[in-house]
C-alpha cells in the first residue's frame, strides 16, 4: 500500500498561493491574460469531464460556452441583477438546456454522438444568428457591464476583483469535478468509458449517468462562458462556432485528457502559444499545426503527463516503478 | 521506449514550459519608445477575410513609409503595430488590450470585421484611445453603437446603397429584386435600398438573404430570375460575392437583367474575370477616380508595388491615415482629449476629394462614386470605370442615422 | 417562369448540388469508413486540390489535365503523410487521429496561403463546358450538367471497384475486420495507405471540380469539412451508397428549402442530420452505432 504522497497537495497549495498573489506582482496586461486563461481553463476542464472520464467526445462544447455567455450578457444588459447571481444563473440555464441536448445525443454512441452534439451547437449558432432582438444577431451583444455584487459590494467591477471571482469559480469547479470523479458516480463513469456494455449488464442505467455528466459538463462550460461575457464585454456568434469546439478538444488532448488539471494547462498553452506565435509571424498557423503533430507523436499523455513523468523521474526509482 | 522519443519529449516539455512562463508576457511593457507614435492595427491577415486585412496593411505601410520619410507626425516616426487576429473578435480584443496595456498605444485603425469593431468600440473610453475606421461599414457604428472616441473615415454601407439609389433615379430600370448576405450589413443595406426605391417610386419586388459560406447559389439565381425584375441589387462580399458572380454568369443572368452591387473590389474582379462585366456598383475607392491627388497616389503606388494598382481598401486606408495626420497636426498631440475635438469638423482634400469629419456622429462626409465593370487596355480583368459621381451632402445620411429622409 | 419550368430547374439545381456534395464527401467516406479516422484535414485537402488545379490550368491551359493531375498530386501527399505519421498511431485511440489531422489542416492551410497568397483565384471551366443548355426556355449551365454526369460515372466506378474487384473486397474486409484480413496474409498496412491516398485524392478532385463555381479560395476549407462530415454521418459510416443518398437528401432539402423558407437556410443540413440520427443512430445505411 502506497503512502499518501503529500507533495502533489503541497504543490497545488503553492500554485493557488501564487495565483492569489498574482495581482500584486504582475503587470496589467499579464493580469488580463491570466484572467482569460482561467476562464478558458475552466471551459477546457468542463469538457474533460465528458471526454476524459466518460469517453463522450463532444464536437459541440462551444454551445455551452456561447449559451452561458449570451445568457449572462443578456441578463447584465437588461436587468439589475448583480454579477455573481447572473453568472450562476447562466450556468444553471446552460446545464438545464444540456439535459435535453444530452437526452437526444445519447440516443447514439461513438461518432454519431459527437455529430449530434455538433448539430445542436450549429442549430444554436443559427438561432443566435437569426434571433436578432435577443442576441443582437451577427453583431452580438456589446458593452456588457460588470455589475456590482449584492449589498453594493463593488469588488467585481474592478479587474482584480473580477479575477478573484473567476479564480474562485475555477477552484470551486475543480473541487466539484474532483469529488465527482472520485465518488461512486465517477466509478460508474469510468466503467462506461472502459466498457459500456458490461456496465449496462451490471444493472446501471448508463444513459442516465451519461446525461447527468453531460449536464454538469455543459453547466460548467456555461459558467466559463458566463464569466467571459462580462470579462470581454461582448458575446457574439463566434463563441458558438464549431471552431471553438474543435479547439476545446485540442486543449483537452494536448493538456492530457482524464486529468482535470491537464486541460487547464492545455488551454493556457493553446492560448498563449497562439497569442505569441501570431505576434511573431503571419505564418503562425503553420508552426501551431506542427507543434500539435509533435505532441501527438512524442507526448501522447499531454502536458500534464509530461509534467508528472518529469516529476516522477526526480523521485526514488523504486517509487517511480509503481507509477 | 526509445531514447529518441524521450529526447523529443524533453524538448516538448521545455517548449510548453517556456511558452507558459514566457518572460515576454509576464514582464512589464516596454515604455513608449522615445520618439515614435504607435498606431495599433489588430487585423485579419489570415482566414477568409485575410485579403481585406492584407489590403489594409499594405495601405497603412505605404502611407507610413512615405510619411516617415517626411518626418512622421509631429516630428516623431510612426510605428505600426500590426498583428493577426484571423478574424476572431476574441483575439482582436485581446490584442488591442495588449497594445493598450503593454505598449501604451492609444490610436487604432484597420480593424477588419464589423463584429470585431463592435467588440472594441465600447472599450475605447476605458482605454482612452481613438479609433478611426478605414473599412467598417456597419451603419450602427455612427448610430446606436456610437461612442465619442470612434470616427469613421470610410464610406459606410448605407452610403454605398444610397449612391446606387441616387444613380438609379434617372436609369431606365423600374423594378428590382435584392440579394444580401444574411447578417447585419446585408440586412441593413437591403433595407436602405428598399426605402430609397419607394421614395423614387420604383418597384421593390422582393428580397432574399443567403448565409455566409453558401457554396451553391443555384437556388438564389433561380429565385432572382423568377422574380421578373428589371434589375437585381447585390449586397455580398468576399468569397460569397465571388461564388455568386461566377455562378450567376454561368446562368447568363446578366443577359436577363441589370446587375447592381453595393461594392465590388479589384480582388473580386480578378477572381471572377469576365463574369462581372457590366455590373454597376458603388465604389468606396477606385483607382480610376479622376483627380490630381488620386492620379499621383496611383502612380506612386504602382512604382512601389510592381505595377499593381491600388484596390478599394488600400485607398480607404490611405485616406484614413490622412485623416489621422490632419487631426494630429491640428491637435498638436495624440491624447484622446486633444485629438477628439481636433478631429471633429476636420476637412481634408485627398484621393477621394473632400472629406469632412462631421462633429455630430464622426462620419466622414464624402462623395459617392458609381462605376461600371468594363474592360480596359493593359488589364487582364475588368476594371471599375467611373460613370457617375454624387455629391457628399446627398450620399451621407443625417446625423446618427442609418436611413435617409429625403 | 412557369411552375413546371421552375420545378425542373430546381430539380436539376438539386442534382448538381448533390454532385458537388458527393464529390466533397466521397473521399471522407472511404477514409472514415475504412480507417475510422476523423480526418480533420479533409477540407484543406479539398482546398489544396482547387489551388493546385488553378496552377495547373495556368501552366498547361487545360482544365482536363488539372482534373487528372491535381488529385494525383494530393493523393501522393496524403499517402506520404500516412506513411510518415499516421502509421504510428493505429494502436492509439481516436483522439490521436483527431489532433494530428487538425495539425495537418493548420499546416496545409497556411502553406496554401504562403504559396498562393491571400486572394481568391479564378479557375475557369473548360471552353467546352462554358455554355448553357435550355430547359424549357430557361438557361442551365453545361458545367453543372457535366458535374451530374461525371458524378454518376465516378460513383458507379467506385461502386464497381468496391463490389467487383479484389481490391474492393480487401478494402471492405479491412473495414470490417482488419485482424482477420491480416491473418489471411494480406498487408493491411498497404491497404490502409492506399485507401488514405485515394481518399485524399478524391477530396482534391472535389476541390478542382468546385473551383469553377466558387473560385479557389481560403474560405473553402472550413465549410467543406463540416459539410463532408454531415453527409457521411447521414449516409452512415462506412457505407458508400449511404453517402450518395446522404448527398442527394441534403441537396434536395437545401435547394427546395432555401427557395421556400430561406430563413432556415443555415439550419437545414443540421436538422436533416438530427432527424436521421434520432431515427437511425447509425445513419441511413450504416450499421447500428
Amino acid at each position: 500500500m502506497q503512502k499518501t504522497n503529500p507533495l502533489p497537495a503541497l504543490g497545488g497549495f503553492a500554485v493557488i498561493c501564487l495565483l492569489i498573489a498574482a495581482p500584486f506582482g504582475l503587470p496589467v496586461f499579464a493580469m488580463t491574460l491570466l484572467t482569460e486563461l482561467i476562464i478558458l481553463g475552466l471551459f477546457a476542464m468542463s469538457l474533460d469531464l465528458m471526454v476524459g472520464y466518460a469517453n463522450l467526445v463532444s464536437f459541440g462544447h462551444a454551445a455551452a460556452y456561447g449559451l452561458g455567455a449570451y445568457a449572462s450578457g443578456y441578463m447584465l444588459l437588461n436587468s439589475a441583477m448583480p454579477l455573481p447571481v447572473v453568472v450562476l444563473l447562466a450556468a444553471l440555464l446552460t446545464g438545464s438546456v444540456a439535459i435535453g441536448v444530452g437526452w437526444v445525443c445519447t440516443l447514439a454512441t461513438g461518432v454519431s454522438f459527437s455529430m449530434l452534439t455538433l448539430a445542436f451547437a450549429q442549430l444554436l449558432y443559427a438561432i443566435a444568428f437569426k434571433w436578432t432582438s435577443v442576441t443582437g444577431g451577427s453583431d452580438g451583444l456589446a458593452g456588457i457591464p460588470r455589475r456590482a455584487g449584492p449589498f453594493s459590494i463593488t469588488i467585481f467591477t474592478s479587474k482584480t476583483g473580477f479575477y478573484y471571482f473567476a479564480l474562485a469559480c475555477l477552484i470551486g469547479a475543480y473541487l466539484l469535478c474532483r469529488a465527482l470523479v472520485r465518488s461512486p458516480f465517477g466509478l460508474v463513469l469510468r466503467g462506461i468509458r472502459e466498457n459500456e456494455a458490461k456496465t449496462l449488464v451490471l444493472g446501471y442505467n448508463t444513459r442516465l449517468y451519461k446525461i447527468t455528466v453531460i449536464a454538469i459538463a455543459y453547466a460548467l462550460g456555461g459558467l466559463a462562458g458566463a464569466l467571459y461575457a462580462p470579462f470581454a464585454g461582448f458575446a457574439n456568434t463566434e463563441l458558438l462556432f464549431w471552431l471553438l469546439s474543435g479547439q476545446a478538444l485540442i486543449m483537452v488532448i494536448v493538456g492530457g485528457q482524464g486529468t482535470l488539471i491537464g486541460p487547464i494547462l492545455g488551454a493556457a498553452f493553446f492560448m498563449l502559444l497562439e497569442h505569441q506565435l501570431s505576434s511573431y509571424t503571419e505564418a503562425w498557423a503553420l508552426f501551431f499545426g506542427l507543434i500539435f503533430i509533435a505532441f501527438v507523436l512524442f507526448a501522447p499523455e499531454g502536458i500534464w503527463g509530461l509534467a508528472r513523468r518529469a516529476f516522477r523521474r526526480g523521485r526514488a526509482p523504486a517509487e517511480a516503478h509503481h507509477g | 521506449m526509445a531514447t529518441k522519443s524521450r529526447f523529443s519529449r524533453r524538448w516538448l516539455m521545455a517548449g510548453a514550459g517556456a511558452t507558459l512562463a514566457s518572460p515576454y508576457i509576464w514582464t512589464s511593457a516596454q515604455a513608449q519608445a522615445a520618439g515614435t507614435i504607435k498606431v495599433g492595427m489588430p487585423l485579419a491577415l489570415t482566414g477568409p477575410l485575410g485579403s481585406v486585412g492584407q489590403q489594409q496593411k499594405r495601405g497603412a505601410e505605404f502611407y507610413t513609409k512615405l510619411q516617415n520619410a517626411k518626418g512622421g507626425w509631429l516630428g516623431k516616426k510612426i510605428e505600426l503595430l500590426i498583428e493577426d487576429t484571423a478574424g476572431n473578435p476574441a483575439a482582436c480584443v485581446r490584442k488591442a488590450q495588449e497594445m493598450v496595456e503593454r505598449q501604451d498605444c492609444r490610436l487604432f485603425t484597420g480593424i477588419t470585421l464589423s463584429s470585431e469593431a463592435l467588440a472594441i468600440v465600447p472599450k475605447l473610453g476605458e482605454w482612452n484611445a481613438i479609433f478611426i475606421s478605414s473599412d467598417n461599414g456597419d451603419g450602427r457604428l455612427t448610430a446606436e453603437s456610437f461612442v465619442p472616441n470612434f470616427f469613421r473615415a470610410n464610406t459606410s454601407g448605407p452610403m454605398g446603397t444610397r449612391a446606387i439609389s441616387l444613380y438609379l433615379k434617372d436609369a431606365p430600370y423600374k423594378s428590382f429584386y435584392a440579394l444580401g448576405l444574411d447578417y447585419a450589413w446585408g440586412h441593413n443595406s437591403v433595407q436602405v435600398f428598399e426605402n430609397e426605391l419607394k421614395r423614387l417610386g420604383k418597384d421593390f419586388v422582393g428580397k432574399v438573404f443567403a448565409p455566409t459560406g453558401t457554396k451553391d447559389y443555384s437556388t438564389y439565381v433561380t429565385k432572382i430570375r423568377q422574380s421578373g425584375a428589371d434589375g437585381v441589387y447585390l449586397v455580398l462580399a468576399g468569397d460569397d460575392n465571388n461564388a455568386f458572380l461566377a455562378q450567376a454568369a454561368q446562368y447568363q443572368l446578366a443577359a436577363k437583367m441589370a446587375m447592381l452591387s453595393e461594392q465590388l473590389e479589384l480582388t473580386a474582379m480578378r477572381a471572377v474575370g469576365d463574369a462581372c462585366l457590366g455590373i454597376i456598383a458603388s465604389a468606396r475607392y477606385a483607382f480610376t477616380i479622376d483627380n490630381p491627388k488620386n492620379r499621383e497616389f496611383v502612380e506612386l503606388w504602382k512604382q512601389e508595388h510592381g505595377g499593381q494598382v491600388p484596390d478599394q481598401f488600400e485607398g480607404e486606408q490611405w485616406q484614413c491615415q490622412r485623416v489621422f495626420e490632419a487631426g494630429i497636426a491640428k491637435a498638436g498631440g495624440i491624447e484622446a482629449d486633444k485629438l477628439r475635438p481636433a478631429l471633429e469638423d476636420l476637412t481634408i482634400d485627398d484621393i477621394k476629394g473632400q472629406v469632412q469629419m462631421r462633429k455630430c456622429d464622426h462620419q466622414g462626409v464624402q462623395q459617392g462614386f458609381i462605376f461600371k465593370a468594363a474592360k480596359r487596355e493593359g488589364f487582364s480583368h475588368p476594371v471599375p470605370e467611373i460613370i457617375a459621381t454624387l455629391a457628399a451632402a446627398r450620399t451621407t445620411p443625417p446625423c446618427n442615422k442609418m436611413t435617409y429622409d429625403d | 417562369m412557369s411552375t413546371l419550368a421552375l420545378l425542373l430547374t430546381q430539380g436539376v439545381n438539386a442534382l448538381s448540388q448533390a454532385a458537388l456534395l458527393f464529390f466533397l464527401g466521397v473521399g471522407l467516406t472511404l477514409i472514415f469508413g475504412i480507417m475510422r479516422i476523423v480526418n480533420f484535414a479533409h477540407g484543406t485537402l479539398y482546398m489544396l486540390g482547387a489551388f493546385i488545379g488553378y496552377s495547373l490550368v495556368r501552366l498547361t491551359g487545360s482544365f482536363w489535365l488539372a482534373l487528372l493531375l491535381a488529385p494525383l498530386a494530393v493523393g501522393l501527399i496524403g499517402t506520404a503523410f500516412e506513411l510518415g505519421i499516421l502509421r504510428r498511431l493505429y494502436r492509439r485511440d481516436a483522439h490521436a487521429f483527431l489532433m494530428v489531422t487538425f495539425g495537418l489542416a493548420l499546416v496545409t492551410g497556411e502553406a496554401v496561403r504562403l504559396i498562393w497568397g491571400s486572394d481568391a483565384l479564378q479557375v475557369p471551366p473548360p471552353p467546352l463546358l462554358s455554355g448553357v443548355v435550355f430547359l424549357m426556355d430557361e438557361p442551365f449551365p453545361l458545367y453543372r450538367l457535366f458535374l451530374v454526369g461525371f458524378g454518376l460515372v465516378v460513383a458507379v466506378a467506385i461502386w464497381q471497384l468496391l463490389e467487383r474487384t479484389r481490391l474492393g473486397l480487401l478494402i471492405r474486409a479491412t473495414s470490417q475486420n482488419a485482424e482477420m484480413v491480416h491473418a489471411l496474409g494480406v498487408d493491411v498496412k498497404l491497404v490502409r495507405s492506399g485507401v488514405f491516398g485515394i481518399g485524399c485524392g478524391l477530396a482534391a478532385l472535389g476541390g478542382v471540380l468546385a473551383a469553377p463555381l466558387v473560385t479557389a479560395s481560403h474560405g473553402m476549407a472550413a465549410t467543406a469539412v463540416i459539410d463532408a462530415f454531415v453527409i457521411v454521418i447521414i449516409g452512415g459510416m462506412g457505407s458508400f451508397l449511404g453517402s450518395l443518398i446522404g448527398a442527394l437528401l441534403v441537396a434536395f432539402v437545401q435547394v427546395f428549402g432555401n427557395y421556400y423558407l430561406p430563413d432556415f437556410a443555415l439550419a437545414f443540413m443540421y436538422l436533416v442530420m438530427l432527424l436521421v440520427l434520432v431515427v437511425r443512430p447509425g445513419g441511413l445505411l450504416g450499421k447500428e452505432a
